[in-house]
């Protein structure tokens, strides 16, 4: 009799874990439904302000161009002419995706074109410019 | 003594060990967490017409502004402040309210004059803003 005591005592020192368990797996589905996989260009680019900048919560695919006028998509420097490729493959990943250009300040209008022209050759409907929020 | 250990040491058996599952789930809540990257773009929407008949905007009605190689703006033949652009473009528009704003940007303009434009030009309550192919492309 006295060794049941005991062993009841024991299991009523043990922690329930189910609210735990519930806690984590809800953390776990919002990670992944919120989980969206975007390809950062990689580089750094100074954004013009704009007052009047929309929220683009849809953008998936981002292309950078920088101060010398190079074009990064995905961590890797993509050359003028391959940016339509890389923009049909990554629309094939992503195909509700929307592309954003982070244009650097001092880029000139000539390698936006450039971008904007793979784009629409791509099929990509709807291109915006990122812009910094004042 | 036997019989009232016995129940207690069954039901410890049958209960299921959750401990592996535990440590999946936590290390897929990592996982996820470490990826979640939470981008916030802001950005302006740019269409450009597609019809190429459009590269020479010969509409009157439309307020053309024109964005040169030395990095001015221009509108109808003056050169004008990038901080006057608003008040330019807010007055063009009060003379004819249907007009959109067609920017013409040459290719060696800067961007970051593209998106003051288009920014004054939505301050000014112009929303239609469409780009033309650049000049001296």
């Amino acid at each position: 009799m006295r060794k049941n005591h005991a062993a009841e005592q024991e299991e009523a020192d043990e922690i329930n874990l189910t609210p735990m368990l519930d806690v984590v797996f809800i953390m776990l589905i919002f990670f992944i439904v919120t989980a969206s996989f975007i390809k950062q260009p990689g580089v750094d680019v100074t954004r013009t302000d704009a007052w009047t900048a929309v929220k683009m919560p849809k953008a998936n695919i981002l292309i950078a161009i920088t101060e010398g006028d190079e074009i990064w998509i995905d961590k890797k420097k993509v050359d003028p002419r391959s940016v339509r490729e890389k923009v049909e493959q990554l629309l094939a990943e992503n195909p509700k995706g929307e592309v954003v250009i982070q244009a650097d300040n001092e880029s000139t209008h000539e390698t936006l074109t450039i971008v904007m022209e793979a784009c629409k050759k791509a099929g990509v409907g709807n291109v915006a410019i990122s812009t910094s929020e004042v | 003594m036997r019989r009232s250990v016995q129940p207690i040491d069954d039901e410890d058996d049958n209960e299921v060990n959750l401990t592996p599952m535990l440590d999946v789930v936590f290390i897929m809540l990592i996982f996820f967490i470490v990826t979640a990257s939470f981008i916030k773009e802001a950005g302006l929407d740019v269409n450009r017409p597609d019809a190429p008949e459009t590269n020479e905007p010969t509409d009157n009605l439309s307020i053309i502004v024109n964005l040169t190689e030395r990095n001015e703006i221009e509108i109808g033949g003056r050169v004008i402040d990038p901080r006057a652009v608003r008040a330019n473009i807010e007055r063009l528009h009060a003379e004819d309210p249907s007009a959109p704003v067609v920017i013409r940007p040459h290719i060696k303009s800067k961007n970051e004059l593209l998106i003051q434009v288009m920014d004054s030009s939505r301050q000014a309550g112009v929303y239609n803003i469409s780009l033309t192919d650049p000049i001296g492309g």
